[in-house]
């Protein structure tokens, strides 16, 4: 407040750091219930409520069948929630929107398209002029390292380099929060850790908001600005973990999570809340 | 063909579990069967086992299909045969086809359409000659109207039923880029089940050769049906094989001509490698 004080004749200063206190997704008391044909209501998700802020990269967390993935859906506007609200940039969702890209588990590349033509698509979509599309769809294939490839079509491309085309797509059509349900989940665990270090460097060079979900611990604490952890019937945030130990700032590499202090910590903590959670995975 | 390692030949044997057989066999086995087929079958009419009047030799057959094209204008019945197939087939793709995604992309249309093409489905369409020939009397109708009900209904199912099984996650990665509805239908499911698409036809339209047969043998004096009919009534057992033959190669013909519209169309399907 002194520096808009102290700058009160720039008024867009004043204007940035507002909407940057303010979160930029919000989710508020959201639940799910299913009907079953002649049954009662079945209560999935309860009582959601958690911010993410700009430039932020998020992680849900959790047991599998905790809900993660659907609070995830229901960000994207592919699943109505029962109650509670979602907004984002203080606006409601209300479906899916270009605003909100979602990349998946399963490999999602258009077959008939070549990469090129798969990055380019959100933006066909949106009507960007061809000669914008081409120069954005160029500059995000290079990013994933993908410029050898631009003229092949995925049938070619290995899971991992599917997976890069996804994100490039979503990427280059510019949306405003970058949604990821287990992305790297059906990826060998080689490629896995490549691709976290490659999306942090992305999500970085992209300025990027991201959202996403793994029930893969290493996973959440190497990713994560901030952990959201979800425990189940029904699910809802068991805890919200700030992994301190990194000290505010990206890890760049893997291997740098293993000398810092506090990991081990912190991932004796987190199974410790999965076995609480998923001890009873059988009745599921 | 032999490998080998250091002094020891590989085992190369006749029946193997999982081995693949070369191109080169392939082709040689694929030929020896006809060539066994009508190597027997001349042998049965030159050893005189059966009656030629019955059961005309396999040259005989080819000499009269020779004929029937050079002397007795064949090439027409053909024609006409095969514009009777193009033609019928045409306009139950120009229905099914769009009204098959639509079924197979939205449930509401499906829940409207589908109650009524199921029950039609069980219908065999010859069960309509009678009163096809009724309404339409002997003329084009009646052959093409036949046609029609034989292969829209199956044609319509087989696509909904491809249309539906486009995987959501795609259908769900256009929406969440900021895809319409119309967009997401022409730029996602329509390329997505167009390969499904093109397979579905090349089966159907196996199926409309049998119905075409059926239609040129009840009623009909043109035609490749027919000419097999009136040679019936002449005892010209020849000319009745030979438009067997045609019946078989100009089916097909028109499989390979659908294989190779496959490969034209979707290139992006070819796998890598490929014998």
């Amino acid at each position: 407040m002194n520096l808009s004080h102290a700058h009160g004749d720039v008024p867009t200063v004043t204007a940035r750091r507002a909407s940057t206190d303010e979160p930029k997704l919000r989710l508020e008391s959201v639940g799910k219930s299913f009907h079953v044909p002649r049954g009662p209501a079945i209560e999935a998700i309860a009582d959601v409520s958690f911010t993410t802020h700009e430039n932020e990269v998020c992680v849900l967390l959790g047991p599998s069948g905790c809900g993660k993935s659907t609070v995830l859906r229901m960000v994207a506007g592919l699943e109505q929630p029962t109650s509670g609200n979602l907004t984002l940039d203080g606006q409601p969702i209300l479906g899916p929107a270009q605003e909100r890209g979602m990349v998946f588990q399963a490999y999602t590349s258009f077959d008939w398209l070549t990469v090129q033509q798969n990055v380019e698509y959100g933006m066909r979509l949106n009507h960007v002029p061809r000669a914008e599309r081409r120069e954005r769809a160029s500059h995000f294939i290079e990013l994933v390292g993908l410029h050898r490839f631009a003229n092949t079509y995925p049938r070619h491309l290995s899971g991992g380099m599917k997976q890069r085309v996804a994100i490039a797509r979503t990427l280059a059509n510019q949306p405003s929060l970058l949604l990821m349900d287990e992305p790297f989940g059906a990826l060998d665990a080689q490629t896995r850790w490549q691709m976290q270090e490659l999306m942090l460097s992305i999500a970085e060079a992209a300025n990027t908001t991201v959202l996403m979900v793994t029930h893969d611990i290493e996973e959440a604490i190497f990713l994560a600005d901030r952990i959201e952890f979800m425990s189940r019937h029904p699910g809802t945030i068991r805890e919200e973990i700030v992994p301190a130990f990194k000290q505010g700032r990206r890890l760049r590499r893997k291997e740098e999570l293993i000398g810092l202090s506090g990991y081990d910590d912190l991932e004796r903590h987190i199974l410790q809340l999965m076995r609480e959670q998923g001890g009873d995975s059988a009745d599921h | 063909m032999t490998v080998r390692n250091g002094d020891h030949a590989f085992r190369q044997r006749w029946f193997e579990f999982l081995a693949p057989i070369s191109r080169k066999w392939r082709i040689i086995l694929g030929s020896s069967i006809w060539i066994l087929f009508f190597g027997l079958w001349e042998a049965a009419v030159i050893s005189g086992w059966v009656n030629t009047l019955l059961v005309p030799s396999p040259l005989q057959v080819i000499n009269t299909l020779y004929e029937l094209f050079a002397e007795q204008g064949f090439l027409m019945d053909v024609g006409i045969s095969v514009a009777r197939i193009l033609g019928s087939f045409t306009v139950a793709c120009a229905i099914a086809i769009p009204l098959g995604v639509l079924m197979g992309s939205f449930k509401t249309v499906e829940s409207f359409v589908n109650p009524f093409v199921s029950a039609w489905r069980y219908l065999p369409a010859p069960a309509f000659i009678p009163i096809l020939l009724m309404w339409f009397g002997t003329g084009e109708l009646p052959k093409l109207a036949l046609l029609f009900l034989g292969v829209i209904f199956f044609l319509i199912t087989l696509i909904m039923d491809h249309t539906s099984q486009v995987r959501s996650e795609l259908i769900e990665t256009a929406m969440t880029l900021g895809g319409k509805r119309w967009q997401i239908l022409w730029t996602v499911v329509v390329p997505a089940v167009l390969p499904n698409i093109v397979t579905s036809m090349r089966q159907m339209l196996a199926i409309a050769w049998t119905y075409l047969v059926i239609a040129e043998i009840i009623a009909s004096t043109s035609g490749i049906g027919a000419m097999m009919m009136r040679a019936r009534r002449f005892l010209n057992t020849d000319e009745i094989m030979a438009g067997i033959l045609i019946i078989g190669v100009l089916g097909l013909a028109f499989d390979v001509m659908f294989r190779w519209l496959q490969r034209v169309l979707f290139p992006y399907l070819e796998q890598e490698g490929h014998a």
